[in-house]
């Protein structure tokens, strides 16, 4: 099995290009007899996904914002490329609950969705759905590829909303196409064959969007435009698609797939990020599949910016143009080409030198579950806002790290015939990633004169909570 | 056993594969309630039992491995089919193997 690290030099054409404030690329960089999506076992072509952007972008309404919640990955692709080229911005939010959609779109006047059927979820806001067939505006049928300023925010990412509303994070469609570049170069998806991305995360979170959407747009792949969550599901897509075939996963997913020995289409790679991918994972997931694993660092405040076989070792490798600064006490701050300001990553870092690093492990204060972040302090201080609560506290156990299943620990200070109702409350304020399974009633958190909780006695208050054995 | 005279072929209700299907959510995400508790019309994700995404893999293997037979997302019931308790037991009760 190759390693598929590359050399530790920068690729120099991969280097990000200045862009002047006026610059243009284009929405895409393939042959337009290429296929860019596998949809129901047919190909679709780049040729045909223009013809289809260029009619869908005829019927958008002149807006600003689109909430873009198509689940099947072709038409979702088309929607972003139909509203590039109508000027617009797309805001992905894998969290598509009604109260969550009239929150984004009470922040971003004048959205509207797309959605699979007009009465759904987000019927309060003006919803279009994937039109019929028909004549494209003349305006719209020319056959030249679009070019899309460099600088427009293509896309608006959300963050989890764990320290109240989520934060958004605007996407230069320069910096969602450099990462495009990098990834193809360092995935092999630069090669004479079309790889099929066989997808187990949604288009509308970071990592989905970023290998499943946008990587066909600027790399020799085509996605599978259908949905794949179980094992069942995944086994079934490999087998329509051609090889070489790569599926783009998560740690949590993967164990599952291995688990249940599915027999799945002989694979060219496994691709997986969310979260880190223990070794003995890696290495069985390699032996079953006989495919190297290759994991993707990122965050949505920066994307993608490094990868590694896991079974090379711990190191990572930034991709191309990616700034990796030491701010002392294994803080970094990493710089994406065109993106406006660096941003510092949430976990311990140490730099190696030659775009290098090592994560040493997480901030206390910041937990990840099921590819979404959250800091423990921001979930504390919603608990405590909930009426009836006086003192609350949420604990990630030892072993979040280690095991996806495992759940955040919340302790409470209140009345315990007011818990159904806090419970209630809580569910309604927090994504479900990081609800625990119950509240834990206490008579008293142990904070000491200054109002913090010492470790030692934070361990003992989860150590003497059965909730943590599960 | 009630049938629901709904007109459409809607399975009849199976409260004993229901009270099963209970017992193995509780036992598969180690819930730290009664399988009695939860409701057959109760909500799993969200606002009922608060189950997410991970959580309905697990359940999707469990099944699998205890009335072989498969989840699949692409079906276009599949919110439907997860909506609680009582649906999930008619869709297995449909397409069980054992």
């Amino acid at each position: 099995m190759p390693a598929l690290i590359p050399d530790f030099q920068p690729i120099s054409p991969l280097a990000p290009p200045a862009l002047a404030p006026a610059a243009c690329l284009p929405l895409v960089t393939r042959a337009l007899e290429e296929v860019i999506a596998w949809r129901n076992g047919e190909a679709c072509t780049v040729a045909g996904f223009l013809k289809d952007v260029r009619h869908l972008a005829g019927q958008l309404p002149e807006r600003p914002f689109v909430i873009n919640l198509w689940t099947d990955r072709y038409r979702f692709l088309v929607g972003f490329a139909a509203a590039l080229i109508r000027g617009q911005t797309s805001l992905l939010t894998s969290d598509r609950s009604p109260h969550r959609l009239a929150e984004i779109a009470a922040d971003h006047e004048g959205a509207y969705v797309l959605d699979e059927a007009e009465e759904a979820a987000a019927s309060v806001l003006p919803t279009l759905c994937w039109p019929a067939p028909g004549s494209t505006p003349a305006a719209m049928a020319s056959c030249a590829v679009p070019m899309i300023p460099a600088w427009h925010p293509a896309a608006i990412v959300f963050t989890s909303g764990s320290t109240g509303r989520p934060v958004g994070n605007a996407k230069p469609f320069a910096a969602l196409w450099q990462c495009s570049r990098a990834a193809a170069k360092r995935f092999g998806f630069d090669g004479p064959l079309t790889a099929s991305l066989v997808g187990t995360v949604p288009g509308q979170h970071m990592y989905g969007f970023e290998t499943t959407i946008l990587l066909p747009l600027h790399a020799n792949c085509a996605t599978f435009a259908g949905t794949a969550f179980f094992p069942r599901d995944v086994s079934l897509a490999l087998s329509t698609v051609p090889a070489p075939r790569y599926l783009v996963t998560t740690p949590f997913q993967m164990d599952k797939f291995l688990a249940v020995k599915e027999g799945l289409a002989p694979l060219a790679g496994v691709i997986s990020a969310t979260a880190p991918l223990p070794a003995g994972l890696a290495e069985a997931a390699e032996r079953a599949w006989q495919a190297p694993v290759l994991e993707i660092f990122g965050a949505t405040e920066v994307g993608s910016i490094a990868s590694r076989r896991t079974l090379d070792g711990d190191v990572w490798q930034a991709y191309p143009g990616v700034e990796l600064q030491d701010l002392g006490d294994e803080r970094v701050l990493v710089e994406v080409p065109y993106l406006p300001s660096g941003v510092e990553l949430s976990d311990r870092t140490e730099l190696l030198g030659g775009g290098c690093f090592r994560l040493i492990g997480r901030r206390t204060d910041i937990v990840k579950r099921a590819g979404r972040r959250a800091s423990l302090a921001g979930l504390s201080a919603i608990l405590r806002q909930i009426e009836g609560v006086r003192d609350g506290l949420f604990v990630a156990p030892p072993e979040l790290e280690t095991n996806p299943a495992t759940r955040l620990l919340a302790f409470v200070v209140a009345a315990a015939t007011d818990l159904p109702a806090i419970e209630r409350e809580l569910r309604r304020r927090v994504e479900p990633a990081f609800l625990p399974r119950q509240l834990t009633l206490v008579s008293a958190l142990p904070r000491n004169e200054l109002g913090k909780i010492p470790r030692d006695q934070l361990l003992r208050l989860v150590q003497s909570n059965p909730a943590a054995e599960a | 056993m009630t049938s629901l005279e709904s007109g459409n072929a809607m399975p009849a209700t199976d409260p004993a594969l229901e009270r099963q299907l209970a017992r193995l959510i509780v036992d598969t995400l180690h819930l730290e309630i009664e399988p009695e508790s939860i409701s057959p019309l109760d909500p799993l994700f969200r606002d009922g039992l608060g189950l997410d995404s991970i959580d309905a893999l697990e359940i999707a293997l469990a099944v699998s491995q205890s009335f072989g037979m498969h989840l699949k997302s692409d079906d276009e019931q599949n919110h439907q089919i997860f909506a609680n308790l009582r649906s999930l037991a008619a869709h297995i009760a449909q397409h069980r193997t054992k």
